[in-house]
Order: structure tokens, then sequence, then C-alpha cells
């Protein structure tokens, strides 16, 4: 039997034979590898991690047009080629325009967009029911809807109101050829449109009126009753109800309002009608941001709303670093007149400094926890040679030489640390996949090298903390041991 | 032809003398008993010529070697070589089986080889126990196992303190046996007891008191049994 046979004999037999101290040594090595493992892992994989999600965190690149420019599906399509499709993540066209609920007495901020690449540039996202996926669909903000009562599945009709501009000039008003238009409170609260369109005498020519804020059964029927509407063909105002014009049967209140409105009707100019869709509800979005305050349609609806194929905003998803971004910043605003970009300046550099925050972060727990390990591995090295006194003191008296001591223990210590190591790094790899799926929503792959690695950085810290409890060992007396305790 | 001889040879320990002026000569393959009463230095002159300790005072001299002032690295060397130890505790490697115990002194000296620390077991009647561990033999069985590893590096001194201390008659009688085989091949013996039967199976008896040497007793009756 050759020396390092017999060597390996008594290490395994110390090891094997007495389990319950050495199990205590080995679990916080195999811990503290675990730790190792998990947190290298993490360390090697948080910038893709962190990289995609930035990424994913949304648009680093803002279009707009310039003041005298303009911003179309067409000159979109157009900038984006500058992107090779790799890069290009996403990129969102946004119209926003004011919209009514009349039916609701309610109106707010409606963007036409992309559903498509919604989801690629504002990934966090969260929705309740689906994105819309066709036309007549719309996409309610959390807040919106929790105003207006609707949920998945609800209906809902928006209004496109024109911006009219109203003269100034009461002297204008009721002149032949006059394009009118007004408004006043019908049943509970509603308000009805009116327009109208003098003729050179300055009667009434045409008249449309807008219901939609009243009961559909009864003044609803105001804005499609021909009958109704025919009356006032031909009448000069201001009118009376009762005596050129009948109400409305059944809808006195809406018929009133109506005739107000003809009465209060000042010059517009040019009196486009407001126009009307309904819509299914698809979903209710959460973001936690101003999105809430908004709905959502597809582009195609609010051309047909705005009668408009205008954008005011394209939000873009690019993969590239800063200094990429710059260059390209700099080349869509030179080449397209009429178009800025811009960087979302808050995430591009937030990245870096967040991405290496956490790697510090990392890094010092991990220290952290190497060197927790090896005090608590060093106490059990310690603990294991006061326990093992009187057998040094008596290897010694058989003639074992400090170096034959140091041997034994260092090679007791780097087998630990080696079962620890190949331990920690399967397990580490679970950890590092539970902490990953659970932080980052995703998973990673196992890295072939995380196993030698994980043993031998396991060896070194086993051997280190070996070091003050093998200079114990080597001190001990083997006289003061024999001599009879 | 003198192997040990220790010279005016002082231990001291703040005021207390654990030796004091000692001088004691021994034969190559001489068989001599150290007796005397507890605390009177039997273990401490053991150590000191075990090379586990150094004397105050005096010199030791080993095989003509002056010990007495060789730095730890050398005495080690030295105690590997030429000696080997009993004790009155049966100390063995508790996780090691007892041929493996018997291999770690052939480890540390030279070569373990596990025949001849079979033969070795054989020799104190326990070869077939030689896989069993330390818990499972009974204390005589433990210090014949020590006994076979103190003779399988062949050393030229054989030191026992108290080795049948502990012992029943008849594990006694088997130790006693061992010695006297190895006596006869020339192996020389210092073996210190409190059992004036063990001391008798030796050529001579030193007698300590305090540290000092009292009396030498040539045992007349030697071989006679
Ligand atoms: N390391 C030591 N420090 C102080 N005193 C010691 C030490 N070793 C032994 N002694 C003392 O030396 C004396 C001799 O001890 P020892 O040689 O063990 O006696 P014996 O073996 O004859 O019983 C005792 O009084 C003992 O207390
Ligand atoms: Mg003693």
């Amino acid at each position: 039997m050759t020396k390092r046979r017999m060597f390996l004999r008594m290490i395994t037999a110390s090891l094997l034979r007495r389990r319950s101290r050495m199990l205590i040594a080995l679990l916080s090595i195999g811990i503290g590898a675990t730790i190792l493992a998990g947190l290298v892992t993490i360390y090697v994989d948080v910038p893709r991690q962190m990289g995609a999600q930035f990424r994913s965190y949304g648009a680093n690149m803002i279009l707009q047009p310039t003041e005298a420019g303009a911003l179309t599906e067409e000159s979109l399509q157009d900038i984006l080629s500058v992107f090779s499709p790799e890069e290009l993540v996403g990129a969102t066209p946004y119209r926003y325009v004011r919209l009514d609920m009349t039916s609701r007495q309610q109106s707010f901020n409606t963007a036409g967009t992309d559903f498509s690449q919604v989801v690629k540039t504002s990934p966090y996202f969260s929705v309740e029911g689906a994105y819309p996926a066709s036309t007549r669909e719309v996409l309610v903000g959390k807040e919106v809807a929790e105003t207006i009562g609707v949920k998945p599945g609800s209906t809902m009709e928006l209004t496109y109101q024109p911006s009219v501009s109203i003269s100034n000039n009461p002297q204008d008003d009721r002149t032949p050829g006059a394009q009118l238009s007004g408004s006043a409170e019908g049943w509970s609260g509603g308000i009805v449109y009116v327009s109208a369109v003098l003729d050179d005498q300055a009667k009434i020519a045409s008249i449309q009126i807008d219901a939609h804020s009243q009961t559909p059964e009864f003044g609803g029927r105001a804005t499609e009753d021909e009958e109704f509407a025919a009356q006032f063909i031909g009448k000069a105002l201001p009118l009376t109800l009762g005596q050129e014009v009948d109400a409305l049967s059944g809808a006195t209140v809406t018929s009133t309002a109506v005739v107000d409105a003809l009465n209060n009707a000042r010059k517009a100019t040019p009196a486009a009608l407001p126009h009307t869709l309904n819509f299914t509800v698809t979903g209710i979005l959460t973001t936690g941001g101003k999105e809430e305050g908004f709905a959502f349609i597809s582009l195609a609806d609010m051309e047909s709303l705005t009668g408009e194929s205008k954008l005011d905003v394209a939000e873009l998803s690019i993969s590239a670093n800063a200094e990429q971004l710059d260059t390209y910043v700099n080349e869509i605003t030179e080449k397209n007149q009429g178009v800025a970009a811009k960087l979302a300046k808050r995430v591009a550099k937030s990245e870096a400094a967040v991405l290496s925050k956490l790697q510090a972060l990392v890094f010092l727990v991990t220290a952290v926890v190497l060197l927790l390990t090896m005090i608590c591995v060093s106490t059990t090295m310690m603990a294991v040679v006061s326990e093992r006194r009187r057998e040094i003191g008596l290897r010694k008296a058989l003639g074992a030489s400090d170096g034959s001591i140091r041997a034994e223990f260092l090679g007791e210590g780097m087998f630990l640390g080696g079962l620890g190591g190949i331990m920690g790094a399967l397990l580490g790899f679970v950890f590092a996949q539970v902490v990953s799926v659970n932080v980052f929503g995703s998973s990673i792959t196992f890295q072939p090298l995380l196993l030698p690695i994980t043993v031998i950085v396991s060896m070194i810290i086993a051997a280190v903390s070996c070091l003050l409890p093998i200079k114990r060992a080597v001190a001990i007396d083997p006289a003061l041991v024999l001599k009879g305790e | 032809m003198s192997l040990l001889e220790l010279k005016n040879v002082s231990k001291i320990y703040g005021e207390l003398k654990a030796l004091d002026n000692v001088n004691i000569h021994v034969d190559q393959g001489e068989w001599v008993a150290i007796m005397g009463p507890s605390g009177s230095g039997k273990s401490t002159m053991m150590n000191i010529i075990g090379c586990m300790d150094k004397p105050t005072k005096g010199e030791v001299l080993l095989d003509g070697t002056d010990i007495s002032k060789l730095p730890s690295k050398r005495l080690t060397d030295i105690r590997r070589d030429k000696i080997g130890l009993v004790f009155q505790q049966f100390h063995m490697v508790n996780y090691l089986t007892a041929v493996e115990n018997v291999m770690v002194s052939q480890y540390y000296h030279s070569m373990p080889d596990e025949e001849e620390a079979l033969e070795a077991l054989g020799r104190v009647g326990l070869r077939e126990r030689a896989r069993h561990l330390p818990s499972q033999l009974s204390g005589g069985e433990q210090q014949r196992v020590c006994v076979a590893r103190a003779l399988i590096n062949h050393p030229e001194l054989i030191l026992a303190d108290e080795p049948t201390g502990n012992l029943d008659e008849a594990n006694e009688n088997i130790v006693l046996d061992l010695f006297a085989q190895l006596h006869k091949e020339g192996t020389t013996l210092i073996v210190v007891t409190h059992d004036p039967e063990v001391a008798e199976a030796a050529q001579r008896t030193i007698v300590l008191e305090h540290g000092r040497v009292a009396r030498e007793v040539i045992n007349e009756n030697f071989g006679k049994q």
C-alpha cells in the first residue's frame, strides 16, 4: 500500500466514521457553496436578465412631429427602416384625442394605437381580459372603467366632438347662410347638441340633432326622428316649443332642449358634426400610471371617428446601447424633416446605474456569505481539533511531523470543501433558478463552468478556514496529551 | 554497550523539581523497570527519553546523540525512527480499525504494509480482530494493539508507561510475555510500573522518589521463571 492510499484511507475513515461532526462542517460548506453558486449564477445572469428587463421595460426612444412637421403611419414605417429587424423590439404609434361618452356625460383622453406593438413597447401593461383584436373594440384604463362603470364584455359609445370655432360677434348670428351650432341641457343633465344651416332669408335650411345623451326610447329618438326634424325647416329663430314646433311625444324635456339649443346657437365655422361609434370593452388596463386614465382603440377606429390619419407620437423600443441610440437619434433627426427623435433618457441611463448597483449588491452579499461560511467552517474545524486533541497528540507521539498533521487536516478540509462544492453547485443552480423565475420571471441555463468553479472556490475556502485550526493542531504537545489526562 | 545515558538531568516546573539531578544508564538490549510513588517523576522521565519533552538541565545521550537540546523537529525524527511507545491509557485512533491503527505507525515511519501489520497483530493474538474498531475491543485487546503498533517499526527502544495499569491478570501476562519475546529479540525495554510483579519480570529496577533515583535493584531471579 502506498502512502497516498493510506492518507486517503485515514481521511475517508475520519469523515465516514465520525459522521455527525463532519456533517455539520459539510453542511456549512454546502450551504455556503449553494449561496455562492446561486449568487454567482445570478451575478453573471443579471446583466442578461436586466438587459432584457430594461428593454422590455418599455420605449427608449420617442418620435414626435416637429411644430411644422407631421408624423403619419407611412412616415413612421419610413423612419423605422434605419433599424435592423433584430434591433427593433417594437414601435407603437399613438394618436391622442379627447372623446366623449355622452351617455355617461364623461369625456376622457383616448389613444388610437397598434395593440400588436403596445405589447412589445409596454410589456408592463397588465390587462384584465384581453387586448382588442379588431376594430370597434376598446381597452379601458382602470380609472376610466371605474368612473363609467364598464367591465370586459360591456359596450360603450365614443363620440368625437370636432372642435368648433364659435364666432364672438353676435352680429354674425342668424345672418343669411350662417352655420349655427348650439347645445342645451336636456333630460337629467344630458347635453343635447344641435346644428343648423340658415338659407338666404335666414330661415332654417337644414338641421341635425344629437340627443345621444338622452334616454334612447324617449328623448334619444330626437337624433333620428325625421318628422320631428322636418318641423324646423323654413322657420326663423327664435322658436317656441308648442307654437312653431311640437314636442316629440313623450320627450318634452328633450324637445325643449333642442329648441333652446337652437335659440342659443351661435355662428360656427366649419360646423362638422360629432361622430359616434359603438365599442365592445375587451379589457381593463392597470399600469399604476397615467395610462389608467385613458381608453385605447385601434388607429383605424380613431381615423373613422376623426377623419384624420395623423400620429401624435411613436414610442420605440430599440435593443442598442446608449451610444448607438444617440447615433440613431441624430440620423433620424437629420434625415426626416418634420420628425424629431429623442431618447427616453430616464430608462436608458438608469439601466447602467441600476445594473452596477445590483451587481455590487450581489458581490457584497457573496463576500459576506463567504466570510460567514469561513467563520462557520473554521469554528467547526476548531471544535474538531479540540475534540481530537488526544488523537493528534498520539499521532505526533507516533512520529507524525507537523507537515503530516497539516496535510491530514487540510486533506479533510478540502475533501469536505470539494463535496460541499458539488452539493452547492447543484443546489445553487436550483436556488438561482427559483430566484430568477420569481424576480425576473425568466429561467436561466446551467453554466457547466459553474461546477468546477464552485468546487475549487469551496475547496479554497475550506482550506483557508482550516488554517487557524491547523495551527492549533500543530501546537498540540504530545507529552501533555499522553501524560495521563 | 550503552544505549541511553542521563547525566545530571533535572526538570523544573517553577518551584517544583519533577526530576532532580538524575543519572541513569541503560545498556543496549537491557530490560529495565522504573518504579516509584505517584508524582515521583516517572512520566516526566519517560517523556524526556521518548523525545517528547526536554530537560531543564543535564544531558540525555540516546545512541550517542545528545537529545537534550535538539529542536523538536529532530526529536520527532528520532522518536519515529528509534522509539516505540506504549501508554497506560490505550491510546488508539478511535475511527480506525485495529490494523489501520498499526498501519498509522508504519505510515509515519516509512511505508504502510497491511500484511506486515496483520502479522504484528497475529503476534499479539489479535489477527482475527484486525478489522474491529477500538470501541469493539476490550481494554486488554486495545493495549495489545498498542504493543503491536509499538513494535511494528522494529524500534531499538520500547518505552512503556504503566502498560498493565488497567489490565486484568490474563492480559497482563500476555503483555509481559510479549515484552519477554521482544527482549529476546534484542529490543531495549524501559517499563514504568506500580506493580512489583511487572517489575520483577525486568532485569533491573530503578526506584524514583521526589525526582531522584532512590535506589537500583538487580533482579537476581531474571530468566529463571
Ligand atoms: N507540565 C507540568 N507542569 C507542572 N508540573 C508538572 C508538569 N508535568 C508534571 N508535573 C509535576 O511533576 C511531578 C512529576 O510528575 P510525573 O512525572 O507525571 O509523575 P509520575 O508519572 O511519577 O506520577 C508531579 O508533581 C507533577 O505534578
Ligand atoms: Mg505517570
